[in-house]
C-alpha cells in the first residue's frame, strides 16, 4: 500500500512538473542555450589557459619544470631501479587507501573491496533513497553524508599527494644506519644488498626500520624472522607471483648479483630495534 | 509588418528548400527544433550548465584526439619519441596536446561538479533514476579513459603508474589475474599492453561514453531538467490551495515573474 502511494505521489509530481514547464517555462534556445554556452566558452579558455601555462612555464624552467609539472619524465625504463610510481591524480584516494590496508591480509579491501561498495552505493543511490522530498534543508542525512564523503575524498586525495615518497638517493643514506642497528656491519654483501634495497622502488610499498612507506607492503625490518634464507628471499623478490603475491612487481630484470645481495640484507634484517612508523 | 513580396517568398523557399528537403526524408530538422525550443523551467541557474561544460570537456577531448592519433605511434620503440615530437616541432603540437593532457583532468573535474549538483538537487529521484545511472557509468568509463591513456606518453611516470595499476587489478578475486593478464598482453608491459591500451583508450572507451552520453541527453530532453528545489517557482511544486489550481497558479507566476534574477 505504502509503495503505491508513493509511487502515485511520483507520477502526479512529474505530471505538475511538466504542465508547470510547457506553461510557464522559457524555450530552451535562446534562453538556456545562452548560459550554457558562456559556460562552455569558459571551459575551452581555461583549457587552453593550463595547456599555455603548463607549456611555457616548463619551456624556460632550467630543470623543465614549470608550474604544472614536467612536459615528460626520462622515457619509460623497465630496468629502472629508483622511480615513485604514481598514479593520475584522481587515482590519489584509491592510492592512499592502499596505504591504510595493508598487505596482505587486508590489501583486497583497499583495492577491489571499498571501491566496489563505493561503486554500488553510487548508482544505488535512486533505489534507497526514495524520498521525494528535494529540498537539501529538509535532507539532513543526504547533507551530512555529502558532506562526509566530501571531506573524506578531499582527504584522502590531498594524503594520497603529500604522501611520503621514499626518494632512493635519500634512503641509500640510511644504510650505515641500519647495518649498525641490524648488526649486519661487517657483512658487506648485505651492506650491498641494503644499498640496492633502498634505491630500488622497494621503499614506495615497504617500510624499514621506520623510513619508507607504511604500505601496502609489510615492514621488512624484521623479515629474517620469516625463514626464507637467503636464497629463498632472492627467489621471492626476483618472481612474487610464484609465491602467490601478485601485488608486488618481478624484479628479475636487476640481475643475480643484486637479487643475492637483497637475498643477503634481507636475511640479516632481525629487527633488532625495529620501530613501527 | 508589410506583407512579404513575392520575391522574398520565392527567395526564402528557396534558401528553405534544403532544409525541406532534408525534413521530408528524416524528420530531423523538427527533432532539431523541438530541442531548441522544447520549454525548460524559467528557474534553471548556472549550476545547471555544468552538464554542458562536461560535454564540451568531452569534445575537446575528441577533437584533440583525433590529432594526437595522427602523429603518436602507439609501440615501445616510438611512443616516446613521437610525443616528443608531437611536442617540439610538430607546429602547435605542444597546445593540442597540452589541451588534451589537461582537458582530461578538466572533464573528470566537471564530472564530479555535474554530480554534486544532480545530488544538491535531489535531481536523481524519479523519474531519473536511469539517467543518475547512465551518469555513474560515464563517471566510471571516463576514469578508465584516464588510467589507459597515462600509459601512453611512455615515459617512467607513465610506465610505473601502469605498473602498479596492472598489479593491483590482479588482486581483485576471480576475474582479476584474468583482467590483469588481458590489460597487460604479455609477461611484461611492452609493445601489446600499448596496443591494447591504445585501442581501449581510442574506440572502446570513448565509444562507450558517446553511446551513453546519446542516451543521457535523450533522457535530459525527454524528462526535463529539474527546478532548484529551493526556487518559490519551481516547476512541479505543490501549490498551497490544490483546489483552485489554476488562479493559484497565476498567482504564483506574477510574484515569480517580480523576482526572477536567473536571467
Ligand atoms: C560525460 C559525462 C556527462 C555529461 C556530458 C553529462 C551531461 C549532462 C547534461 C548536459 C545534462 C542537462 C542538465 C545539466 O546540464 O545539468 C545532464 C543532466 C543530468 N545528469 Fe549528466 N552528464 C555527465 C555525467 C553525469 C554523471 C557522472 C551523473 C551522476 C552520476 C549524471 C547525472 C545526471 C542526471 C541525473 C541529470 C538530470 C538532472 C536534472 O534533470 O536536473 N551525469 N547531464
Amino acid at each position: 500500500m505504502a509503495e503505491s502511494k508513493l509511487k502515485r505521489t511520483q507520477r502526479e509530481n512529474h505530471k505538475r512538473y511538466k504542465e508547470d514547464v510547457k506553461r510557464e517555462g522559457k524555450p530552451f534556445f535562446p534562453y538556456a542555450m545562452f548560459h550554457d554556452t558562456i559556460m562552455a566558452l569558459v571551459v575551452v579558455l581555461v583549457i587552453i589557459a593550463l595547456a599555455c601555462v603548463w607549456y611555457f612555464t616548463a619551456k624556460h624552467a632550467k630543470d623543465g619544470v614549470g608550474a604544472l609539472g614536467p612536459l615528460t619524465s626520462a622515457k619509460a625504463d623497465p630496468g629502472t631501479t629508483s622511480f615513485v610510481p604514481r598514479p593520475d591524480w584522481f587515482f590519489y584516494f584509491l592510492f592512499y587507501l592502499l596505504r591504510v590496508f595493508k598487505w596482505p591480509d587486508s590489501v583486497f579491501l583497499g583495492t577491489v573491496g571499498i571501491p566496489t561498495i563505493l561503486l554500488v552505493l553510487l548508482i544505488g543511490l535512486p533505489f534507497y533513497d526514495r524520498r521525494t522530498e528535494r529540498r537539501l534543508l529538509r535532507r539532513p542525512v543526504a547533507i551530512v553524508t555529502a558532506i562526509l564523503v566530501v571531506l573524506s575524498m578531499g582527504v584522502l586525495t590531498w594524503k594520497g599527494a603529500i604522501a611520503k615518497e621514499s626518494v632512493g638517493a635519500e634512503n641509500v643514506q640510511f644504510v650505515p644506519a641500519w647495518a649498525k642497528k641490524q648488526g649486519f656491519e661487517d657483512n658487506a654483501k648485505a651492506v650491498a644488498g641494503a644499498k640496492v634495497f633502498a634505491s630500488l622502488t622497494c621503499m614506495t610499498c615497504h617500510a624499514y626500520l621506520g623510513a619508507g612507506s607504511s604500505g601496502p607492503g609489510p615492514d621488512l625490518s624484521a623479515i629474517a624472522k620469516g625463514g626464507r634464507g637467503a636464497q629463498g628471499f632472492a627467489d621471492y623478490v626476483a618472481q612474487p607471483s610464484k609465491f602467490g603475491n601478485n601485488v608486488m612487481p618481478a624484479f628479475a630484470d636487476i640481475g643475480a648479483d643484486n637479487l643475492a645481495a637483497l637475498g643477503e640484507f634481507l636475511n640479516a634484517s632481525k629487527g633488532a630495534t625495529a620501530t613501527k612508523k | 509588418m508589410a506583407p512579404k513580396s513575392a520575391r522574398r517568398r520565392q527567395l526564402e523557399a528557396a534558401a528553405l528548400y534544403p532544409l525541406d528537403w532534408v525534413e521530408e526524408r528524416t524528420g530531423l530538422v523538427g527533432g532539431i527544433k523541438y530541442f531548441l525550443f522544447r520549454h525548460v523551467p524559467r528557474d534553471t541557474n548556472w549550476m545547471q550548465t555544468l552538464g554542458a561544460a562536461t560535454l564540451t570537456a568531452f569534445l575537446v577531448q575528441t577533437v584533440t584526439g583525433v590529432f594526437l592519433a595522427m602523429y603518436y605511434k602507439p609501440d615501445p620503440q616510438n611512443a616516446y619519441s613521437s610525443i616528443q615530437h608531437i611536442t617540439h616541432e610538430v607546429t602547435l603540437g605542444w597546445l593540442v596536446r597540452g589541451m588534451h593532457k589537461w582537458g582530461a583532468s578538466v572533464f573528470i573535474i566537471l564530472m564530479f561538479f555535474h554530480m554534486a549538483r544532480v545530488f544538491l538537487f535531489g535531481a536523481y529521484k524519479y523519474p531519473r533514476e536511469l539517467n543518475w545511472i547512465v551518469g555513474s557509468l560515464l563517471l566510471v568509463l571516463g576514469m578508465l579513459e584516464g588510467f589507459t591513456g597515462y600509459l601512453l606518453p611512455w615515459d617512467q611516470t607513465a610506465y610505473w603508474a601502469t605498473a602498479v595499476g596492472i598489479n593491483l587489478n590482479a588482486t581483485a578475486p576471480f576475474l582479476g589475474p584474468f583482467l590483469a593478464n588481458f590489460l597487460q598482453g604479455g609477461a611484461q608491459i611492452g609493445p601489446d599492453t600499448i596496443a591494447r591500451f591504445y585501442s581501449l583508450h581510442m574506440l572502446l572507451i570513448p565509444g562507450g561514453l558517446i553511446g551513453l552520453i546519446v542516451l543521457h541527453m535523450y533522457l535530459v530532453v525527454r524528462l526535463g531538467v529539474t527546478s532548484p528545489p529551493w526556487s518559490p517557482t519551481a516547476a512541479g511544486r505543490e501549490r498551497p490551495d490544490e483546489s483552485k489550481p489554476e488562479g493559484a497558479r497565476q498567482g504564483l507566476i506574477r510574484s515569480g515573474d517580480g523576482q526572477d534574477e536567473g536571467h
